[in-house]
């Protein structure tokens, strides 16, 4: 303020004399100055009154308007203005007013001035007025403004844009400390209107110092004392005279008690919520602290709760819990009451903590009354709300629930047919015919009786079934089952009651299973077939057995054991015991018929029988195997030929006692190979005289025609691929071969890498770059016929100034 | 009801009448009102700050007699060299 003051003496000494129309005020210039400070102090106390304040008032309001004057340089107008004004009116008003108008006028000023000097606004703006802005946002299908004319208040012209106002510090500066010196001071004189009643250490008493005032006073306050005892006394006794002391102590005590109860803690806040009061318990409230200047009310509080709120904020804080939840629809019914703003997590810390709270009311008690509606309120609303959440998926049960059963039927259980025991596989003709017939109408006892559905069709089935004559067991079988299900589709209407959805699902079974035996069947029948005939065959063989053995015992017969006998030989033993019996036939049925073919051979053993005449012992057993020799298909040595042929011959039949003698076969000895492809070479084979005549030991000499030859020797190494390989790899290659152990694993994976790089370097080509930009750019300016090719820019060099300007 | 400051800079200045509720959008559609473009094809700026279409003037704290400015949307990525 010092510096304004000297400004103010400046300025008020230079426009002292240029203010000449401010004539009441002008002499007032060079006094005001010492007297302004007071005013300013006291302009409060000093209400309406007094030329002097009016003219103060006026001085300073020209004062500052002088200062903005100086400021803005128009000097004179403003402060011309201001003084007439002031002077005309600033002696009756107030001094609250002229603090008003000076902050209206000097906002009216600066708009004027920013209007005059017109600062930044450039050009036109176009602009479309509300009328036509509320057609086109109806169009456009926005609301229509809401019209409101303050907003206009400011603004100078509509045409020219509105700036803000001209902001003037120090003006503004001034203002503030004016009006925290206004503060202080009212602040000041409350507190002097409360501590004046108190006497202060300085006051003086006038007994201190002199000790007869003293004596005086002590004096003084001992007979009042004496007084003051000697009425209580008498009132005490008169009390007890009318027997009213007991009333009146009452009276006084309450009194007391009175004086200060519940009902005094009327409109007291308490700054916890009605929640944290439990019923039945008492807890002591205190007044909390505040500061010592601080004017607010009193404010109750327990200090156990507020630590074990503050206890609970903290744990809050440490847990961490997320600030940003973008998908706040999922809170819960009871935020519904909240109104949501934008970034409320700094709530608390713009606007400060606001603590849950609540008022006493009269007779100092407060009941939660209005909590317990809310409450009720938001349980209603829970109750009401439903849940958006889906219940989560669960494991699928593995087995039907209870529930799930009822909703089956129950199927009723066949009672599967005890299979026949088999008999045996030799089946009799005999046996096989009457089955047929048996097993068409048998009823085997079936639950399934009474049916009474589709009975033609089973019939029919029925029929054919039983004329398959050659049945196994298990042909019988499928026909007792068909039988069955005939029989089941027979039930009359004697139990209707039964379920008709199984009945419908095993018929349908029934039926596929039906096609599926009949397929089954025909192949039986078929093989059936077979066996009949086989068995036919059977028959009719043994019978004829019968009949041909007594006439072929002449012939031929072969047999496993007489085969081989013939290949061991003689047995010189053999027929002489007479044991043996007639050899037994098993019939073959394929060599029936090479027997009747052979059956034209007998004859011709019969010729030879001459021949036995050697020894007479083996006559009879030749006689048998002649028999038997004569079926021998090769050809018989010619006897007229000479010795030999009938040796032979007769060898071939053995006649002669010939012993065959197994001949051991020779191993092939291991030391000499059956090597054709080497020859042993004996050195020692050279030392004989005629072997070393052949031998050349002589001059050698070159050929004369091959003087210049000079053989160009390339050994080349190759590897796998076909590559030359370097020295190097050469190398390596034949102490591999040699070792008989090539590279390990890293050692050829880098081999191999090496090797497809080399293969790469060489497909590309030298001309050009790898991604082929040269072939690329020809073939582009080939499309585009220009020599020449144009490069687009990229988007980040280009700013939106460069374009748009 | 605020004033709107449109700055386009073809030497031409749009004012436009609007609330505080609007959103970005429909100032764009009343701008272009005034300018012969389409509002999809513009974009509002304040110096790099880019305007979005779905919040309001209020939130974006556009009070009366802010001035913005009109661009046209530049696309992001364009390649280099393009054959």
């Amino acid at each position: 303020m010092g510096s304004s003051k000297k400004h103010r003496g400046e300025k008020e000494a230079a426009a002292g004399a240029g203010a000449g129309a401010a004539g009441s005020s002008g002499p007032g210039t060079a006094e005001q100055a010492p007297r302004h400070r007071e005013h300013k102090k006291h302009k409060h106390r000093s209400g309406g009154g007094g030329s002097g304040s009016g003219g103060g008032g006026a001085g300073e309001r020209r004062k500052r308007s002088r200062e903005r004057g100086a400021e803005r340089g128009s000097s004179r107008r403003g402060g011309e203005t201001e003084a007439r004004n002031g002077s005309a009116h600033g002696r009756e008003r107030s001094q609250v007013e002229p603090v008003e108008r000076r902050v209206k006028r000097e906002k009216r000023d600066d708009g004027y001035e920013a209007a005059t000097s017109s600062k930044a606004s450039s050009g036109d703006a176009s602009s479309l007025s509300i009328e036509e802005t509320n057609k086109l946002r109806a169009k456009l299908g926005l609301k229509p403004l809401e019209v409101t004319a303050v907003k206009k208040e400011a603004a100078g012209t509509k045409e020219e844009p509105v700036l803000a106002d001209v902001i003037n510090p120090m003006a503004l500066r001034q203002r503030e400390e004016l009006r925290e010196k206004l503060a202080a001071a009212k602040e000041k004189r409350l507190l002097n209107q409360k501590l004046g009643k108190i006497k202060t250490l300085g006051d003086d008493d006038p007994w201190l110092d002199d000790t007869a005032a003293w004596i005086e006073k002590s004096r003084r306050l001992q007979k009042e004392k004496d007084l003051a005892e000697k009425r209580a006394k008498l009132l005490e006794e008169m009390d007890q005279e009318f027997g009213v002391s007991s009333l009146v102590e009452e009276e006084f005590g309450q009194r007391q008690k009175d004086q200060y109860s519940a009902r005094d803690l009327q409109g007291l806040t308490v700054e916890h919520t009605i929640d944290s009061f439990r019923e039945g318990e008492t807890m002591i409230l205190t007044l909390k602290d505040k500061g010592v200047l601080q004017e607010e009310e009193d404010v109750l509080v327990n200090v156990n709760l507020l630590d074990k709120e503050r206890a609970e904020k903290n744990v809050e804080l440490r847990k961490k819990k997320p600030d940003y939840r973008p998908y706040a629809e999922d809170e819960s019914v009871d935020d519904m009451f909240k109104p949501r703003s934008i970034l409320a997590k700094y709530d608390e810390e713009l606007e400060g903590e606001r603590p849950h709270s609540f008022r006493l009311d009269r007779g100092g008690t407060a009941d939660g009354a209005r909590e317990r509606e809310l409450e009720e309120i938001r349980a209603n609303l829970r109750q009401q709300a439903q849940s958006l959440t889906m219940a989560g998926p669960r494991l699928a049960s593995e087995y039907l629930t209870p529930q799930e059963m009822v909703t089956f039927k129950k199927t009723k259980r066949r009672v599967r047919k005890i299979r026949k025991k088999e008999k045996e596989v030799v089946v009799r003709a005999d046996d096989l015919l009457p089955l047929g017939n048996k097993t068409s109408e048998g009823d085997f006892g079936s639950r399934l009786r009474g049916r009474g559905r589709r009975r033609v069709p089973e019939a029919e089935e029925e029929r054919e079934a039983p004329s398959q004559l050659p049945q196994s067991d298990d042909t019988r079988v499928e026909n007792m089952d068909i039988s069955d299900d005939e029989e089941g589709g027979a039930q009359g209407p004697g139990s209707p009651e039964t379920l008709e959805e199984d009945q419908v699902e095993a018929e349908l079974q029934k039926q596929l299973e039906k096609g599926r035996r009949l397929r089954q069947l025909q192949q039986l029948r078929d093989s059936g077939e077979k066996v009949i005939e086989i068995v036919k065959k059977l028959e009719t063989r043994r019978s004829r057995e019968e009949d041909e053995d007594p006439e072929r015992k002449g012939a031929i017969v072969f047999n496993a054991t007489s085969e081989f006998c013939r290949t061991l030989g003689e047995i010189p033993t053999y027929g002489l015991a007479g044991n043996r019996e007639d050899q037994e036939e098993l019939m073959d049925f394929e060599r029936d018929e090479e027997r009747s073919a052979n059956g034209g051979s007998e004859s011709d053993g019969e010729e030879n029988i001459g021949w036995s005449a050697v020894n007479l012992d083996e006559e009879k057993q030749q006689q048998h195997f002649s028999a038997s020799s004569t079926t021998i298909l090769d050809e018989e040595p010619i006897v007229n030929r000479g010795l030999a042929a009938a040796l032979l011959l007769c060898q071939n039949k053995g006649l002669l006692e010939t012993t065959v003698q197994k001949v051991a076969r020779v191993k092939a000895p291991n030391k000499s190979l059956p090597s054709a492809v080497y020859c042993i070479e004996d050195k020692m084979a050279i030392d004989d005289k005629y072997s070393r005549r052949e031998e050349y030991r002589g001059f050698t000499q070159d050929f004369k025609e091959k003087d210049g030859y000079k053989p160009d020797v390339k050994i080349e190494y190759v590897d796998e691929t076909g590559r030359k390989l370097t020295p190097k790899e050469a190398f390596r290659q034949l102490s591999h071969r040699f070792h008989g152990k090539g590279s390990g694993k890293m050692k050829t994976e880098r081999r191999m890498k090496k090797l497809d790089e080399e293969a790469l370097l060489k497909k590309m080509s030298s001309s050009d770059t790898p991604l082929g930009t040269v072939a690329l750019l020809q073939e582009k300016q080939k499309a585009q016929k220009t020599p020449y090719i144009v490069l687009s820019g990229s988007g980040k060099s280009m700013n939106a100034n460069t374009i748009t300007k | 009801m605020i004033e709107v400051l449109c700055n386009i800079h073809l030497g031409k200045k749009v004012r436009v009448k609007c609330s505080t509720d609007d959103s970005e959008e429909d100032l764009k559609k009343l701008i272009v009102a005034q300018a012969d473009t389409c509002w999809n094809k513009i974009v509002l700026k304040k110096r790099y700050t880019i305007f979005k279409d779905h919040v309001t003037l209020g939130d974006y704290e556009i009070h009366d007699g802010k001035n913005l400015e009109l661009y046209y949307p530049i696309p992001k990525s364009v390649p280099l060299f393009s054959f």
